[in-house]
């Protein structure tokens, strides 16, 4: 692992209104790194996550990712979420898209836009003609997709709408279609909790696969076993912050806080 | 002269849903993305604006000014009734899509920001598609109800179906008849577009159960 985190969140805080949710949690994600977040409903595990690529604004503090601070306002937020997928408890597949265009909408409408980008700038003499065409895009993104299916054996599945697959295929859809995006990191809010339990196994080998081949992940989940299994760091949230943290067998096996040893108690039963 | 009545009345609504498909989504959206990112606000107070004056005054008085003073230099009365209806028509069709925005889970827009896509590319993609697919009744209603409606562009002399049979009437002094026809007409333009209404709701019903949304918007 290099030295330099992939994301630095300093004294992150955020209120809705008069409620504040997180009180200044301060962490470091490490490139490559697995970090598991747990905690009691309600602790804000899903605030912290959405804070992280700005789908909440985040009230105070900073988050560094690529030497920019994401909660500026100032900031082009789209070019960064690029880097940053997103797997959603809900799956949220696009329901008027079929499989493929889930996956390659957004590459392919990004790609497009900096042609178009591109050719006005040569227009006006600042820049080569770019060579690539608007076909090209979508013959790669389509292949691109093909191959991201055929990995999770849906390939058969490319040309249906999403409200036919279960809940299990939608799930590992929705991570492919981050993955098309090439993200630096991957962050899962609850990604099995919707799903009927013979699901959870195909959706948890899938995250397995990344986590083996390097991917940067923060996971909010409440499946022990995987967080035992896949965890470098596990943050216990208690109330808008970060109450405890450690290795999985520091958290597990040598819990230090009450909060901690009731929340496991609890699960673990 | 039925005919050319009835060739007009279908034009006039025909524009006027066109107009008012445009003025009514436009606005909706506009309301839409205020309400979901805070921006936009001048431009969601003018069109509350708009809706409440359109929606709180007579049609027929819409008409005589639009007719009368707005494009007082100008005699194509069926397009002045088709911009008339359009405007109008565009208020009641912001209120339907209001609710067909307000029908899609916001997780679609989430998604859509999640991975690295603008506000406006996202609503485009999939927003408005899936807005307008969750309110394409109520939308083919409305345009039913243009039909009836633009019976009264005959108030400024333009010929249309509801205005023949004045015109015969005048000649014939017989009043019954043509209004009966005029009816008829009417009843039967209608039923025709119910019908496909029933058939498009049977559709969506369709793929919602095994397909998903409208198309694939390519
Ligand atoms: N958009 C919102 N508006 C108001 N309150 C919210 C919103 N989102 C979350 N909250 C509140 O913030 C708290 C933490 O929520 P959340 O981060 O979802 O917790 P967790 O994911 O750990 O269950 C909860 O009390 C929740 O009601
Ligand atoms: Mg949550």
């Amino acid at each position: 692992m290099e030295n330099k985190p992939l994301i630095e969140v300093r004294e992150l805080t955020k209120s809705f209104g008069e409620l504040q949710v997180l009180r200044s949690v301060s962490v470091d994600i490490m490139p490559g790194e697995k970090v598991v977040i747990i905690g009691a409903s309600g602790s804000g595990k899903s605030t912290l996550l959405r804070c992280l690529n700005c789908l909440e604004d985040p009230t105070g503090g900073s988050i560094m990712f690529e030497d920019e601070d994401l909660a500026d306002p100032k900031v082009d937020i789209n070019i960064h979420r690029q880097k940053m997928g997103m797997v959603f408890q809900q799956f949220n597949l696009f329901n008027n898209k079929t499989v493929l265009q889930n996956i390659t909408l957004a590459p392919v409408t990004i790609r497009k836009k900096k042609l178009a980008q591109a050719k006005r700038r040569a227009l006006f003499g600042k820049c080569e003609k770019p060579i690539e065409t608007k076909e090209q895009i979508l013959k790669e993104e389509n292949e691109k997709a093909m191959q991201l299916l055929a990995r999770i054996g849906l390939e058969d599945k490319a040309n249906v709408y999403p409200s036919t697959l279960s809940g299990g295929q939608k799930q590992r859809i929705a991570i492919v279609r981050a993955l098309a995006m090439n993200p630096k990191v991957m962050l899962f809010d609850e990604p099995t909790s919707a799903l009927d339990p013979e699901m959870v196994g195909e959706v948890l080998d899938l995250m397995k696969q990344l986590a083996d081949e390097g991917m940067t992940m923060a996971i909010v989940t409440h499946e022990m076993g995987f967080a035992r299994e896949v965890a470098d760091r596990i943050l216990f949230m208690d109330d808008g912050v970060i109450a405890e943290q450690g290795s999985p067998e520091e958290i597990f096996g040598n819990p230090q806080s009450e909060r901690l040893k009731a929340f496991l108690a609890k699960v673990l039963s | 002269m039925y005919l050319e009545g009835l060739g007009n009345t279908l034009l006039i609504a025909l524009i006027a849903a066109l107009i008012g498909i445009v003025i009514g989504v436009v606005m909706a959206m506009v309301n839409y993305i205020n309400k979901k990112t805070g921006r936009l606000k001048v431009l969601s107070k003018i069109c509350n604006f708009y809706i409440t004056v359109v929606r709180g005054t007579p049609v027929v008085l819409q008409l005589m000014i639009l007719y009368f003073v707005v494009f007082a230099f100008w005699d194509n009365g069926i397009m002045i009734g088709a911009i008339t209806f359009g405007m109008n028509s565009g208020a009641y069709v912001a209120e339907i899509a209001r609710s067909g925005f307000e029908s899609v889970d916001d997780g679609q827009m989430e998604a859509g920001r999640s991975l690295g896509l603008s506000t406006w590319q996202t609503v485009r993609a999939i927003i408005i598609p899936q807005a307008l697919r969750n309110c394409l009744p109520p939308l083919f209603n409305e345009f039913i109800m243009l039909v009836k409606e633009t019976a009264i562009v005959g108030y400024v002399g333009i010929y249309d179906l509801g205005k023949i049979p004045g015109l015969i009437q005048s000649r014939t002094f017989d009043y019954l008849f043509p209004l009966l026809i005029a009816a008829l007409l009417y009843l039967a333009v209608v039923l025709v577009l119910t019908r496909i209404l029933h058939i498009i709701e049977k559709r969506l019903a369709k793929s919602d159960r095994n397909g998903g949304g409208v198309g694939n918007g390519k």
